[in-house]
């Protein structure tokens, strides 16, 4: 096994999906984002969005808080402090991987 | 992935412009405050008539005591509903003080979004106000009916310029419409009085307008999503 295949499958996994990874991205350019926000940024359908939700939650790299503001209902979403450093270690490792093969400059 | 994370937090900070609330209600006030003082000046007690600047003045503060409670009270019912809630990266902070943006928190943190519309759009407008508050006592705009034409330029060249980098650019073409906005003002005598509230009114104009097109654009292009039963969700 080489070196960046090595890298390759201790990619995280949770995040490593397309949908995740996209929520994970949204939310780390955000302090917190609410479900309708999140569907709308990432053409998410609502089933679709809370599956995902729910692994991310589940994994602790997303905090969900149930809000109501006057009459408004807010699903808040934010990282955890696990979360980041877990997308900042993906980042990291992805980045090495597509460098070591002359793919990301 | 730098630049897509960069461009979702940037994406963030420009949502609190998205329905155009803030611009219309700034400057909204501008022209009812404006407008209310040049009736005072029209029909107030002759000495105290000299004094129209305050009666704008007293619009500004109330804008500042009651903006973001009007805002959120807005965002809530017409934004969030239709597009979600965003808090945006938090960015360097201006100054010591707090200053709060969205309604979710006790004491959010300074937020790029908002502080740049209070510095870059609130202020510069302010400024003119004081030109027109210290002229009772100074008399320093005896350029006559330079003044409105000056001081519209001046001020949509500092808006332009000063939002140029912002989350919320104004485009060159509109700016350059409230500068000619103000250019009628060589030609249209106003009596000397009536001359210093003309670059408010005409700034207040200008963004009411603007902020009423984006908000009636973003209500027709975001209806209120329903589920299967019909009910808001």
């Amino acid at each position: 096994m080489t070196d960046q295949a090595q890298e390759i499958a201790q990619l995280d996994r949770v995040i490593h999906e397309p949908a995740r990874l996209t929520i994970m991205l949204i939310l780390d350019g955000v302090s917190e984002a609410d479900f309708l926000y999140l569907q709308r940024e990432g053409g998410f359908t609502q089933g679709n969005l809370s599956g995902h939700l729910t692994k991310l939650e589940d994994a602790g790299y997303v905090e969900i808080e149930k809000k109501f503001k006057g009459k408004v209902p807010l699903t808040l979403c934010r990282l955890t402090g696990e979360g980041k450093a877990a997308f900042a270690g993906y980042s990291q490792r992805m980045m090495g991987v597509l460098k070591g093969n002359g793919s990301a400059g | 992935m730098t630049q897509q994370t960069i461009s979702y937090g940037r994406r963030a900070a420009t949502y609190w412009f998205v329905d155009g609330l803030p611009e219309l209600l700034f400057g909204l006030m501008l022209v009812v405050f404006g407008g209310l003082a040049i009736l005072w000046r029209v029909d107030g007690p002759e000495y105290w008539r000299r004094f129209d600047f305050a009666i704008f003045f007293a619009g500004i503060i109330l804008y500042g005591g009651l903006e973001r409670r009007v805002l959120d009270f807005l965002k809530l019912r017409f934004t969030y509903p239709r597009t979600g809630y965003v808090q945006p990266p938090e960015e360097e902070e201006w100054r010591g003080e707090t200053m709060t943006t969205l309604p979710l928190r006790h004491r959010p943190p300074v937020r790029e979004n908002v502080t740049s519309f209070h510095l870059r759009t609130e202020l510069p407008i302010v400024f003119v106000a004081f030109l027109w508050s210290s002229d009772w006592q100074s008399g320093w705009s005896e350029i006559g009916r330079w003044y409105a034409p000056l001081a519209t330029l001046a001020l949509a060249m500092a808006l332009y310029a000063l939002n140029r980098k912002s989350e919320h650019p104004y485009r060159w073409w509109s700016a350059l419409i409230l500068a000619l906005a103000g250019l009628v003002f060589l030609w249209v005598d106003v009596p000397g009085p009536f001359r210093h509230p003309l670059p408010l009114l005409l700034a207040g104009a200008w963004l009411s307008a603007q902020g009423a097109y984006t908000l009636i654009h973003y209500l027709r292009t975001n209806p209120l999503p329903r589920t299967a039963e019909g009910v808001r969700a």
